[in-house]
């Protein structure tokens, strides 16, 4: 295999906190999965990845080179963060025009490859509005734009599918799908087993700091299935959507949330209810849906006990 | 076997640095801070207007009132408050609104994103100062007997000190931001303690301030005496340059070297 990321016995404490524990894998091209419940490391091991942080102890390279401190891999590495920070004044093309300009694209180049990768994320209409405007889930995909506008061969994607609605969800993880295809190594990390699934079978499994292995995600899906899954979904019409929901065979609760009028469902196999979500989200507006609990914790804490 | 990286290198640094200032000059012109910066330095213009409206009976001409705001408003207080506000924010606003991620994930050296951020801060300062200092003047001193061609001369060196001013309180706040995870107070404290005490202190102790050497840069020919008298030391303009610029430079290369080593750890 022709690593591009490579751990080497890498560990990180943010004082006397240990964040990762002597992580050590290799990926080469192809789609990988990072998953773990939260507070397991995922962001650390991200961060640590994307050259953002630097090893307490061990290595990590990235591209050949330590990933601390060599900022020269960033022509070919391309990062959508798990903040919700974006220059609010700029337009969403500026926003990823500006990004490329550091990478040493001219104003003709930048421009033209902004255009694009702002299509790709199916955010061409607005992207002359400011982003300060955008909603959740139009931040996070201007957020992949500029990671993917500079066509990097390595992607780091931390949450990428956050609040996103169906539509994009599938958009997105097909765009995933398609970049590891073409030999791109992209590492994400989510909580939604269902998408992730989509595109790979790949996953590291990470809990308490330590990745516990290069796992199969249909055995990984398996276990969570006997656990309801927490979803949470924004709509214009949240009434009209609960009524055509509540049939579903494996939904366990339904409830609205007076506080937000979000619709709260638990449910055991997530297939079906995200299928069905899809085809209604245009009838009931569907604006976004998150997974607001994978009961990764009880999963992984079986899995240590293997 | 591990990937060897395709054969690309770090920008170079001026490059580098112009992509980032056209990026912070955006984010830095715009904002609230600057537009409410902008009224407090405005303030002596609308002073200006009400004294040409209704003059003092005080023997003191506009010119000579022109070169009193200059030393005290301009360069002792309001300057390094600007700077302070400004400066100390280069790097840890940038921390702060999480957006650093996108400058240090990209082929740019940390030099390049520093220079082009304190560039970006220059730009700004003096967009927010020139016009406001040159509109207090012409307020003040056009059509009064020492008028507008007499001074002229003044004013060019007044502008010369109040960059130079920005300039070396900018560079020491930029060292105290990328220092510190809070500057903003340490910073007042080391405006309106150290240096608002220790420079009117008899002695040589105005000699380890820095507003010291700015307000020995304001010399106006007909109220040169009345400022000498004013403060207890005053420097001759050649020094005040030489320790102004270098307290600036080392200030500057300082906060660039910590920064350069700097791990920021900006969490969701």
């Amino acid at each position: 295999m022709t690593a591009r990321v490579v751990f080497k016995n890498a560990s990180r404490w943010y004082g006397p906190v240990m964040a990762l524990n002597d992580v050590s894998f290799e990926l080469g091209p192809g789609v990988y999965g990072l998953l773990g419940p939260n507070g397991a490391g995922k962001s650390s091991l991200l961060k640590l990845a994307s050259g953002q942080l630097r090893p307490s102890q061990g290595s990590v390279e990235l591209l050949g080179r330590p990933a601390f401190g060599s900022p020269e891999v960033f022509h070919s590495v391309g990062l959508c963060s798990d903040t919700d920070a974006l220059f609010d004044d700029f337009t969403g093309l500026q926003f990823v025009s500006a990004l490329l300009s550091l990478n040493g694209f001219d104003r003709a180049q930048a421009h033209k490859l902004a255009t694009e990768a702002i299509e790709t994320v199916d955010l061409k209409d607005a992207m002359h509005r400011k982003v300060g405007a955008y909603s959740k889930g139009m931040r996070q995909r201007i957020k992949l734009a500029q990671a993917l506008a500079h066509q990097p061969e390595v992607l780091f994607l931390d949450e990428p599918l956050t609040g996103m609605d169906p539509q994009n969800r599938k958009r997105i993880s097909d765009l995933m799908k398609r970049l590891g295809d073409e030999g791109r190594t992209v590492l994400v990390s989510t909580h939604i087993l269902h998408e992730l699934e989509q595109v790979t079978r790949r996953v590291l499994l990470i809990h308490n700091g330590r990745v516990l292995a290069e796992g199969d995600l249909r055995e990984i899906r398996d276990l969570l299935d006997r656990h309801p899954r927490s979803v949470r979904i924004k709509a214009t019409n949240t009434r009209g959507l609960a009524r055509e929901l509540v049939t579903l065979p494996d939904l366990v609760s339904l409830n609205i949330e007076d506080a937000t009028g979000h619709l709260l469902a638990e449910i055991r196999k997530p297939e079906a209810f995200f299928t069905k979500v899809q085809e209604l989200s245009g009838a009931f507006g569907v604006e976004e849906m998150w997974v607001t609990d994978e009961n990764l914790e009880s999963v992984f804490s079986y899995l240590v006990s293997k | 076997m591990t990937a060897e990286a395709p054969v690309l290198a770090i920008r170079p640094v001026w490059p580098g640095a112009r992509d980032v200032f056209f990026i912070s000059i955006e984010r830095m012109l715009p904002r609230a801070r600057s537009f409410w910066v902008f009224l407090l330095l405005a303030l002596p213009v609308v002073l200006g207007v009400l004294l040409r409206i209704y003059p003092p009976k005080a023997p003191l001409t506009g010119f000579e009132f022109y070169g009193v705001i200059v030393a005290l408003f301009f360069v002792r207080n309001l300057l390094p408050l600007v700077a302070l506000l400004f400066g100390s924010a280069l790097i840890s606003d940038a921390v702060d609104s999480k957006t650093l991620t996108y400058f240090l994930t990209r082929p740019v050296s940390r030099l390049s994103i520093f220079l082009g951020e304190f560039g970006a801060y220059l730009v700004t300062v003096l967009t927010l100062t020139v016009p406001c200092v040159v509109l207090t003047y012409l307020v003040l001193c056009v059509g009064t007997p020492q008028g507008a061609g007499f001074g002229a001369t003044d004013l060019v060196q007044d502008l010369g000190a109040c960059a130079l001013t920005l300039f070396t309180y900018g560079g020491l706040f930029a060292l105290l931001g990328v220092s510190l995870k809070k500057p903003l107070i340490p910073g007042l404290l080391f405006l309106f303690v150290w240096e608002g005490f220790v420079a009117n202190f008899p002695g040589d102790a105005p000699n380890y301030t820095i507003t010291a050497y700015a307000r020995s840069l304001i010399r106006h020919r007909p109220s040169e005496e009345g400022l000498a008298e004013l403060f207890s030391k005053f420097f001759g303009v050649g020094e005040s340059v030489l320790v102004l610029g270098s307290v600036g430079v080392i200030s500057l290369a300082l906060a660039i070297w910590i920064f350069s080593r700097r791990e920021y750890v900006i969490s969701s």
